[in-house]
């Protein structure tokens, strides 16, 4: 028998050799083919608590959530708005490079009675020509339209507040898909000269954010954080009926809705006049705006998103906590 | 010695001036123009679908650092956890498990959305269970490696018989007709490694990949060419004969079904493919004509056992089992740039050798008629049995 030569041995070796890895990837396979079962409970949660990706801490928000209150009629209210640029966190992890009003997405709330002069400073702190351009009655060059406010200017815009309901306020600058995208508005409310009826006031502004500027958005939120009611319910009391002013300031996407679980809500369209819907779910497109009003009839958490799945599952939905 | 310690010189020279504009280079980019910022696409190399859970693997392709924010599945915000860093450096990795109750077939979406906002969507034709390696996946890569593999050649060299008895002029066309064979399958490798080299990041220069590729085997088997004929038999700078160029000859066609296996078994396990009885078929028609490849050469040699003809068929055909365990289990696209690269190579070092073997001793050289006929007929003969498969 012939010694074994160099040759015969790498020949003979090789396949051996390159055999351990492979048989390695067999044995080591088997191992994770059993999958945990609390993967596929998770999937099926509904996300709400302290896991939900919004961004921020439980009162971030409030200055948005709950407007100031209505003003006895005669006072002329005066409200300072600066637009800035600002980068601000729209989903835990994800920030996006917005244009503000006072620092926020959306902008603050303004708000006055019917009949009393609105008075609105406006500077324009940010790097882009801006302008305000408020819904309702008044005259054209108070519109926010024809006077376009360059960086570092200033403009007084004032004008008796018509008519009483929801209304909204935002930039009118050219191109107006970027400017209003980027987040330049904010709600507008104007009250009855009697005041409504006593009740939890609450202010929603329903808006998307387009991240990577490929004209549609990314997330959708209402009061600018996705998730953020999810993340913190929203708590009301079922003795009082709650009132939201809601706004849909959504761009890129026709048209956004309301919709709310367990329960049913008067809805007036502009809350402009007594006519109302009774209903769980409006359809609103951008510039569309309502009163909704609440009353509960059980405790509980009651889940509020759009009724397009595609936004709720993209940061537009949010819990009720009611208590008693 | 200071000599030596004088050429580290330039080097270190080198090291401080990269050092220093790495330092300061931005301030000299500024007096020329505005850097845009980062692109800030993932690149998404793999997708797996395992019960209850979808886990997808990310790299960063570009030099600025990268960060993991959100992940979607069918424009659904979807909670997640990670195996890997959460911030990813130049080229580095990570996974993204999305605990998931997929639908076995349906086409999803999958997005990673980065720190900025920036999101990068990949599309699923139809989502398949990624099958872990097991006994029956192997066994079942195996068993169709061989059929694709070694059975079409051990089938092919049935020739040899025949081609002992060929006149000398056909004997050197059938030679001929394996270089054609084989330039085909170079081409082929080639065209392969081109098209998926460009899926890969820019950074990993897949160009550059290729052409390791393909150095590598080529210049690796003219080295082993010398070994592999027994010394004493050759005169210097003759070319390889008789068993030794059919031992070169199954070598480059094995390396060659390395990459047919490869391709086979990531179709199969990124379900892209639907593997019927017929693409079996198809490739074992393909490859009997390789078989013939390696029985031309032998044919002129002294007599060979049937030993050293299985051994033959075992060096051309058992490459095919090892790529479809690789494509099979170990889906890359890296991998398989390489492995492509690889086979160009191996073919064409083949069909240099048997040229020089035919221009040396068959009668006429490479201009006869008959070696020009047996060259086109084997191209022919490749593009003919590819369309079985295509």
């Amino acid at each position: 028998m012939s010694p074994v030569t160099r040759r015969q041995l790498i020949l003979g070796a090789a396949p051996a050799a390159a055999s351990v890895p492979l048989l390695k990837l067999a044995l080591s396979g088997d191992a994770d083919a059993a999958s945990p079962s609390h993967m596929s409970a998770m999937a099926h949660d509904v996300m709400i608590g302290a896991d939900v990706p919004a961004p921020g801490g439980p009162n971030d928000l409030d200055s948005l959530l709950y407007p100031p209150p209505a003003s006895a009629p005669g006072e002329a209210r005066e409200y300072d708005v600066v637009a800035v640029d600002r980068e601000i966190e729209v989903l835990k992890g994800v920030t996006f490079a917005a244009w503000t009003y006072n620092g926020n997405v959306p902008g603050p709330v303004i708000r006055a009675t019917e009949g009393e002069m609105v008075r609105v400073r406006f500077r324009n702190a940010g790097s882009h020509p801006h302008t305000i351009h408020f819904h309702g009655i008044h005259p054209a060059d108070m519109d926010g339209v024809f006077e376009i406010v360059e960086p570092d200017a200033s403009f007084v815009y004032e004008f008796p507040a018509r008519p009483y309901g929801m209304h909204l306020y935002h930039c009118h600058a050219t191109p107006l898909k970027k400017h209003i995208a980027k987040g330049l508005y904010g709600a507008f409310i104007i009250d009855p000269p009697e005041p409504r009826p006593p009740a939890q006031e609450l202010v929603m502004v329903m808006n998307g954010f387009d991240t990577d500027g490929d004209g549609e958005n990314e997330l959708y939120t209402v009061n600018g954080r996705a998730f953020y009611y999810a993340k913190y319910p929203i708590r009301v009391k079922r003795s009082e009926t709650v009132r939201i002013y809601l706004a849909n300031l959504t761009e890129f996407d026709l048209l956004n809705s309301f919709h709310l679980h367990g329960d049913f809500f008067r809805y007036y369209p502009t809350g402009s006049s007594d006519q109302y819907e009774y209903t769980d779910t409006v359809m609103l497109t951008q510039g569309q705006r309502g009163i909704i009003e609440i009353d509960f009839q059980n405790t509980g958490l009651f889940m509020f998103h759009a009724h397009q799945s595609e936004f709720t599952e993209l940061g537009w939905m949010g819990f009720f906590d009611v208590v008693e | 010695m200071p000599w030596r310690l004088w050429a580290l010189v330039p080097v270190l020279l080198l090291v401080g001036a990269v050092g220093l504009f790495a330092s300061t280079g931005n301030s000299l980019l500024d007096l020329v123009g505005q850097q845009p910022p980062p692109v800030d696409q993932f690149d998404v190399r793999r997708v797996e679908f395992k019960p209850g859970e979808i886990r997808i693997h990310v790299t960063n392709p570009q030099r600025q650092e990268l960060t993991i924010a959100s992940a979607t599945v069918d424009d659904a915000i979807v909670p997640f956890e990670l195996d890997g860093p959460r911030t990813l450096g130049r080229l580095r990795s990570s996974t993204i498990v999305v605990p998931y109750d997929w639908v076995s077939g349906d086409p999803y979406t999958v997005g990673i959305t980065s720190s900025t906002g920036i999101e990068t969507t990949t599309e699923i034709g139809a989502a398949v269970e990624t099958q872990a390696p097991s006994p029956k996946g192997f066994l079942g890569y195996a068993l169709i490696g061989f059929l694709v593999g070694i059975v079409p050649v051990a089938l092919g060299l049935a020739w040899l018989p025949s081609l002992r008895r060929a006149d000398p002029r056909w004997l050197a066309a059938f030679m001929a007709l394996t270089a054609g064979l084989l330039t085909f399958l170079a081409f082929d490798a080639f065209a392969e490694a081109l098209d998926l080299q460009a899926t890969l990041a820019s950074s990993l220069q897949g160009v550059g990949l290729v052409l390791l590729g393909v150095a590598s085997s080529y210049l690796g088997l003219t080295f082993f060419a010398q070994r592999f004929s027994a010394t004493g038999e050759r005169e210097q700078g003759a070319p390889l004969a008789g068993l030794a160029l059919a031992t070169l000859v199954a070598v480059g066609i094995g390396v060659h079904n390395l990459g047919e296996g490869l391709a086979i078994g990531s179709s199969i396990a990124l379900g892209e493919l639907s593997l019927g009885t017929f693409l079996i078929v198809g490739f074992m028609v393909h490859n009997v004509t390789e078989g013939l490849g390696i029985a031309a050469p032998v044919a002129e040699a002294r007599r060979v056992g049937l030993g050293r003809l299985a051994a033959l068929a075992v060096i051309a055909g058992a490459p095919a089992i090892v790529g479809a365990w690789v494509g099979g289990f170990l889906t890359n696209d890296l991998v398989g740039v390489f492995f492509f690269a690889l086979a160009v190579g191996a073919a064409l070092q083949v069909v240099v050798e048997v040229g020089r073997y035919v221009a040396r001793r068959a009668p006429g050289g490479l201009r006869s008629g008959y070696v020009i006929a047996g060259y086109l007929a084997g191209i022919a003969v490749m593009y003919v049995t590819g369309l079985l498969i295509a």
